[in-house]
């Protein structure tokens, strides 16, 4: 288990247990890669490579799964990841004037991470939240009824509180 | 069974055929892209819509999701049906790149053929055209994902119906990707078939790429001859060079599939090295020439010490043609017959499975595949015979069991049970797993004969080195009593002399139980089959001629596309036992050892030189025709430049000729004429008042002609003495056992350059706790100290084989033959870490 190996101690007994606690190990593949992001912030080609070994998948079994899945992440993303919205009914409440607006104020494009690392934004498919269109997720929260004001609310809350923390100007 | 009207013409199929198969059936070949018969139904490209007009269903539908049944009526031409086939074809041609110019699919793609026939020409998206990066899938296929239509017939192919899981789907929507992890070689040695069903240019085959158009290429029906099963395939040349093999349909096989030892192991016809010129001692000569000096030669042995002075080897890669001729030349000429196997133990074991082989329970490819429980006894399927190994996947895949008993690692890709059982102790096994699945009633219920059979088999004493394992053999044991239509495997070369007749035996008792039992024998080598059946009754054996050639009786040695250096234990003997012969004649086409040394050599045809016929292990009787003259391949001629402008009537490096004729030759000319009577090759293939009419070439079905009796043996079931008994353990010895891998050590395929760049180190299996035991481990060299000098290589261990056995694949660059005889024991204190 070469990569496996590579995990903190503790966190690779827990997910160990986990494994070994269901019917097949397979049922766990989307709980274990989501819990080694949660800890490395994406899925790198060797955290993949431990899920692997884990969960006795191949990596390209597991790859199959993580490249369906939006909340995957198999390149580094910024520190906040902003999910917008991308389905029929969004589209009819103003969605692409709104992700204009958020990319042009980021100065990214979909799919980028801005240069100081604080924001990447994707597309999803669909949120649910039709009923407060156009919505997007952030840091896995649910925002609705935007509007480029709340938009740029909720953006210069998250600098603030960024630029707040200890080491960062 | 139901019948169905499809554009106006009616048709009964069998209950559960799909309406797309039933078009089929009818000549309509509706368009479709995911489905593939042997895949089975999706419905995913909606390619293959047509209307229903009347019955169950209304409208249009999807044919390959539908069963025929009573009362349809189906319009494949409807205006509606028509309608929506051509947006479909639109859409799927939205992102495919416009190179079929430059694209090896062109000519022989699917999609081409569907675009057209779906009526799509003018492009009216304006969009930009996705694109993707290709990976590197290893020395055998080109990937280029931007023709990709994603029908998804690869990643089912590869993960469903394969087992392997190195290749799939990757991403989602508009981006889905089919590929690997990372860049790297496909793990799966089927990989190859990617390449014909991609229904247009994803998957290319690396050796043929960017070097032919498919219009260019001469095809023609042919067969592999890379192990017995007799996978029926396509062989396309062009410009004096067999560039491609693809797969060919064949309804006792089963599928149209072929592994990748059967699809790239053609490279022995044009390998520049492949001896083209006939010789005479160290001097280029005439094909005329040298078969006039190796007669006369002959002819002189013949009047000088008669004709016992003479032998001739012929090999399981012979054709049928050839060995038959052989056998009608050696009678002509009042010679000693020939021999067809250098190992007297695996001539007796091909001999007794051919000799058991009958219709009562010989079964085809197709019928493992639809087996309920598979036993196999002393093969491993996945080295020595790739396809077996598939159509056991299928059987799996449909409810079956799999057993292995076998000494060797097992990596059959399919869920199974293998037990690790010595060569030795394979009877008992065997044996006493029949004796204790048997029911009390059942074996009540069994005729007396075979009742006394019954009680003859061993008990307990074989499963002790089974204690450990009860879950296992209590899963083998109710896998055999739930069985209804059980097959027995069984192979020939790592088993006891006993084993193939066991197997017989063992198989007529499940049928008398159960109403129904095959039996599958895995043969060495394509013609093994024919090998047997020619091998006449006589006990003498290829040992006896060395030891004949040793002590000068036997003078003269032809060798008829055979090596006896690949299969003989000891080179050195060989070596030695050859130089006292005053006459060594080779045919061949291989740049065999004895090429070298031969006083005449005869330049022979390859397979795809000269029609030819083979019998696979089941006994059938198969045809192969010649897809071109042959000849020294244009490129390398040319050295790759353009065909020669000047015109000739000589063929360059065609000066040879096939096998049967050459020897036919010699025999007029040794014989003089008029005085040999050449007795008809087939007339060797009469096999008894029960036996099928032998095939003639006014009867050559497509599928092939099973030639076996429908009864073998009046006797139901003989016992013999020695059936099982173990070896004994004060031993400390090693038995080495010199086996099949899918890739590099057959013959034909091992000189094959697409073949040599799948690179792997020649190493050798031992079980874990007798690695431990010896104080070795994993990778590390061992070197033997043999009669025959030291053979070193690196050793693998494993948990899962037998104890007692070393388990060596026959790599062609491993020269592993240092053994004084044909046990090939290796004492424990001769071996040591080097």
């Amino acid at each position: 288990m070469a990569y496996a190996d590579l995990l903190p101690g503790e966190m690779r007994r827990k997910l160990a247990q986990k494994i070994a606690e269901s019917e097949t190990a397979r049922e766990q593949a989307i709980d274990v890669m989501t819990i080694l992001q949660g800890h490395f912030g994406y899925m790198s080609d060797e955290a993949m490579l431990a899920a692997s070994e884990l969960l006795a998948m191949t990596p390209l079994e597991l790859e199959e799964l993580a490249t369906f899945y939006n909340f995957i992440y198999r390149q580094p993303v910024g520190e906040h990841v902003i999910h917008v919205c991308d389905s029929a009914i969004c589209w009819m409440h103003g969605h692409e004037s709104l992700l204009d607006h958020l990319l042009s104020r980021l100065e990214i494009r979909l799919g980028e991470t801005t240069e100081d690392g604080l924001f990447t934004v994707l597309p999803v498919c669909c949120l649910g939240y039709c009923d407060h269109a156009p919505a997007m997720l952030v840091d896995r929260r649910i925002h609705g009824e935007l509007t480029r004001e709340k938009i740029d609310r909720i953006l210069t809350k998250l600098i603030e509180e960024s630029h707040s923390l200890p080491g960062r100007k | 069974m139901p019948r169905i009207i499809i554009d106006g013409l009616e048709i009964e199929v069998p209950q559960g055929t799909k309406v797309i198969d039933a078009a089929e059936r009818l000549g309509i070949m509706i368009p479709r892209f995911c489905y593939l018969k042997s895949l089975g139904a999706v419905g995913a490209c909606r390619m293959c819509a047509v209307t229903f007009l009347q019955g169950p269903f209304k409208g249009v539908q999807m044919s390959c999701m539908i069963d025929v049944q009573d009362g349809m009526s189906v319009s494949t031409t409807h205006e509606e049906a028509v309608a929506f086939r051509k947006q479909v074809i639109e859409w799927l041609m939205l992102n495919h790149p416009h190179d079929c110019p430059v694209c090896d699919e062109g000519g022989q793609c699917l999609l081409q053929d569907e675009t057209v026939s779906g009526g799509h020409g003018i492009r009216r998206y304006r969009g930009k055209k996705r694109t993707y990066r290709n990976q590197y899938l290893g020395v055998f296929i080109a990937h280029e994902m931007n023709r990709c239509i994603h029908c998804y017939r690869c990643s089912r192919f590869y993960q469903e119906y394969c087992g392997y899981r190195d290749l799939g789907v990757l991403q989602m929507a508009d981006r889905v990707y089919f590929g690997r992890f990372e860049d790297g070689q496909l793990e799966s040695p089927f990989s190859g078939n990617l390449v014909d069903l991609c229904p247009t240019g994803v998957y290319t085959d690396i050796p043929a790429r960017h070097k032919v158009r498919s219009w260019d290429l001469n095809r023609s029906p042919s067969l592999c001859i890379h192990c017995s099963l007799g996978c029926n395939t396509v062989a396309n040349a062009r410009h004096r060079t067999v560039w491609r093999v693809e797969g060919r349909f064949n309804e006792a096989l089963g599928s149209e599939f072929i592994c990748d030892r059967g699809r790239f192991g053609f490279g022995h016809t044009n390998h520049p090295i492949r001896p083209r010129r006939a010789k005479e001692g160290s001097s280029f000569v005439s094909l005329k020439d040298a078969m006039k000096s190796a007669a006369e030669k002959l002819r002189h042995i013949h009047a000088t010490f008669g004709a016992q002075a003479i032998a001739c080897l012929g090999s399981a890669r012979n054709s049928l043609e050839t060995q038959t001729t052989l056998r009608s030349f050696c009678e002509g000429l009042r010679l000693p017959e020939p021999h067809f196997f250098v190992n007297p133990h695996v001539k007796k074991k091909v001999c007794g499975a051919v000799a058991r082989l009958d219709e009562r329970v010989a079964v085809s490819l197709n019928q493992v595949a639809h087996a309920d429980f598979v036993l196999a006894v002393g093969t491993d399927p996945l080295n020595e015979a790739p396809m077996l190994a598939l159509a056991m996947r299928q059987a799996q895949r449909q409810g079956a069991s799999l057993v292995v008993l076998d000494p060797r690692p097992s990596f059959l890709p399919a869920p199974h049970v293998h037990m690790g059982v010595a060569p030795e102790a394979l009877n008992g096994v065997l044996g006493g797993l029949v004796r204790k699945a048997m029911e009390p009633g059942e074996r009540e219920n069994t005729a007396l004969r075979s009742r006394g059979f019954l009680q003859s088999l061993p008990g307990e004493p074989f499963f002790r080195a089974f204690s450990d394992e009860q879950e296992k053999v209590d899963a083998v044991l109710s896998g055999l009593k739930k069985s209804r239509n059980p097959v027995l495997v069984c192979g020939t070369e790592v088993v006891r002399e006993s084993t193939p007749s066991l197997c017989a035996d063992l198989a007529l008792l499940l049928k008398e139980v159960k109403g129904r039992c095959g039996l599958f024998y895995v043969l060495p080598g394509a013609n093994a089959f024919g090998s047997a059946l020619l091998s006449g009754s006589g006990e003498s054996t290829f040992l006896d001629v060395i030891q004949s050639m040793e002590r000068g009786f036997t003078k003269a040695l032809v060798l008829v596309e055979s090596d006896p250096f690949v299969h003989f234990p000891h080179q050195e003997r060989l070596r030695e036992a050859m130089k006292k012969l005053e006459l060594l004649v080779v045919l061949d086409h291989l740049p065999s050892l004895p090429v070298q040394t031969s006083q005449v050599f005869l330049p022979t045809s390859t397979l795809f030189e000269v029609d030819s016929t083979f019998i696979s292990q089941e006994g059938r009787v198969q045809w192969s025709r010649a897809v071109h003259e042959g000849g020294i391949p244009m490129e390398q001629w040319t050295g790759g430049t353009h065909p020669p402008r000047v015109h000739s009537t000589v063929i360059p490096g065609r000066d040879f000729r096939a096998c049967g004729e050459i020897l036919k030759e010699m025999a007029r000319i040794v014989g003089g004429k008029g005085k040999v009577f050449l007795p008809d090759p087939w007339s060797f293939l009469e096999r008894g008042p029960s036996a099928p009419e032998a095939p003639s070439r006014g009867n050559r079905p497509a599928d092939g002609k099973r030639l076996i009796p429908r009864e073998s043996s009046p006797e139901l079931f003989p016992l013999q003495e020695g059936h099982f008994t173990l070896r004994e353990e004060t031993e400390h010895a090693f038995e080495l056992l010199v086996v099949e891998a899918v890739f590099g050590t057959e013959e034909l395929s091992a000189h094959s350059p697409a073949m040599e760049k799948w690179e792997w180190e020649p190493h050798m299996w031992m079980h874990e706790q007798d690695a431990f035991e010896l104080g070795f481990s994993q990778d590390e060299v061992i070197g033997m100290d043999l009669d025959g000098g030291t053979l070193e290589v690196k050793l693998k261990v494993c948990p899962a084989m037998a104890r007692g056995v070393l388990v060596l694949p026959r790599h062609h660059r491993l020269q592993w033959q240092k053994f004084s005889d044909f046990s090939m024991r290796v004492p424990h204190d001769c071996m040591r870490k080097s």
